[in-house]
């Protein structure tokens, strides 16, 4: 009876290399039947050094990952595949959006380490860096040390924009904006003008670690007040497009579309945490637009 | 007439190409997929003009619908690049967030604060207008959210490893 059980459970290892849920509880229950039998898929149970190693490794990746504006899923298949890639036999990941906690285990070790992650800067080149990189490892064409040494260099590459190409380009974004909520060219160069300036605030006040939320605060009211000087000035009669428009810049975008993503994909805390985000953030927003039309009496 | 709708989208499309391409560069996107961000910026709010333009849909269905689009080329473009695919998803779905509602919704509840008589009408009616921009708020992003992982959740079913 126990003979035909074993052979069933290696028969599902060997069918499903990886595991789903419950090829993995079969496995769990395997491996305390017998200590001694060697795991279905054919790994070297890892020392406890080496564990430290790999789950350090992973915790990092996957801090990067949620730093750079991953959604949780991601995160989460990444860090396994990564975890995997290294010889580990399993890694339990839990995900939230300000820590990280991975357990790992091989053979009959096991480790467990939490990693406190802070600050939001999504960054879509270091994210596509990493996910190639645990692809990588997966494969098995790169090493521990090799793989740590990628991370090191991933995390210290330059931005692939110059500061004043991103103030410009984020301008001309939020003037294209206010074209398609209907202004006309006066508005597009004050909307350009307004979040260039926006952006430029936002990215001296991010180097001087302000809270975000003050930061996203001053910066609407900066660019609210140069839109509204199109209609102070009677450079333009119509300021609304230009007062909405430019404060676009500031969305919680990616937020707002991980918390979605993260309630389809079942992370629903992290949903929530997510979502209340974006929901401050837009507070703010509000709040510095608010000023701003208390300031200078123009109406949207 | 058709050449008015046609003249609107085209303008529509180029207009959200350079957003997207903006909030590339914000998100700093490898610079050699700049080009298909901006595709997928045009055809995401290009879809939704052309949609409300010509049916006469609401929003939100139109936002489904476009941001399905940009999930699909987005499917696409991931395979051609060999990147995640949320590198173009994201910049090309941005120009579709609902901003101006969800911060249209926080002035009308700064505003709901201001009120001096609450049995006016006029209260009544900021009431009414707040909750159905955050109800347009939630709707649009509920489906951009499903548009972008719509090819995950149709075609990826088995998840490969956790």
């Amino acid at each position: 009876m126990a003979y035909t059980f074993r052979l069933f459970c290696n028969i599902m290892l060997g069918a499903y290399p990886h595991g789903s849920a419950s090829t993995r509880n079969l496995k769990q229950l395997d491996k305390t039947m017998t200590e001694e039998l060697e795991d279905g898929n054919g790994k070297r149970p890892l020392s406890h050094e080496e564990l430290t190693d790999i789950i350090d490794l992973c915790l990092w990746a996957g801090q990067m990952l949620l730093q750079y504006g991953a959604n949780s899923f991601r995160v989460e298949e990444s860090v396994h595949r990564f975890g995997t890639g290294l010889g580990c036999d399993w890694l339990d990941i839990i995900v939230r959006t300000e820590s990280l906690t991975i357990t790992a285990s091989s053979g009959g070790e096991f480790r467990t380490k939490t990693r406190r992650v802070v600050g939001l800067g999504v960054n879509m080149a270091r994210m596509t860096a990493i996910n190639s990189l645990s692809r990588e490892v997966e494969r098995g064409e790169v090493d521990r040390y090799e793989a740590r040494q990628k991370l090191q260099e991933i995390s210290t590459t330059s931005g692939n924009y110059n500061r004043w190409v991103i103030v410009g380009m984020v301008g001309l974004a939020c003037g294209a904006f206010s074209q398609l909520f209907g202004g006309d060219w006066r508005i597009l160069l004050i909307t350009t003008v307004a979040a260039g300036v926006s952006m430029f605030v936002r990215q001296e006040m991010h180097k001087r670690q302000f809270n975000p939320f003050i930061i996203t605060t001053v910066c609407a009211l900066v660019a609210g007040l140069i839109a509204s000087t199109s209609a102070l000035t009677r450079f333009s009669t119509a300021p609304e497009a230009a007062m909405t428009a430019s404060v676009l810049l500031l969305v919680p975008g990616v937020p707002l579309i991980n918390a979605t993503h993260d309630f389809l994909r079942g992370y629903m805390s992290n949903g929530i945490t997510r979502g209340v985000l974006g929901l401050i953030i837009s507070m703010c927003i509000a709040l510095g637009l608010m000023i701003a039309i208390l300031l200078t009496g123009v109406s949207i | 007439m058709n050449g008015e709708v046609l003249f609107f989208v085209l303008r529509d499309s180029f207009w959200s190409a350079i957003a997207a391409v903006g909030f590339a560069i914000l998100f700093n996107v490898p610079p050699y997929t700049l080009p298909a961000c901006a595709l997928a910026g045009a055809v995401g709010h290009g879809l939704r003009a052309a949609l409300i333009a010509l049916f006469g849909m609401p929003i939100e269905a139109a936002t489904l619908l476009a941001a399905t689009a940009v999930g699909f080329l987005g499917e696409l473009l991931a395979r051609h690049y060999h990147i995640p695919r949320l590198v173009f998803v994201v910049p090309g779905v941005i120009p579709m967030v609902p901003g101006v509602f969800a911060y249209r919704t926080m002035l009308g509840i700064f505003e709901m604060t201001g009120l001096a008589d609450l049995s006016a009408v006029e209260g009544a009616e900021v009431l009414l207008q707040t909750a159905v921009y955050a109800i347009r708020t939630g709707l649009i992003l509920a489906g951009l959210a499903f548009g972008i992982i719509a090819p995950n959740l149709l075609f990826r079913r088995q998840r490969p490893i956790i």
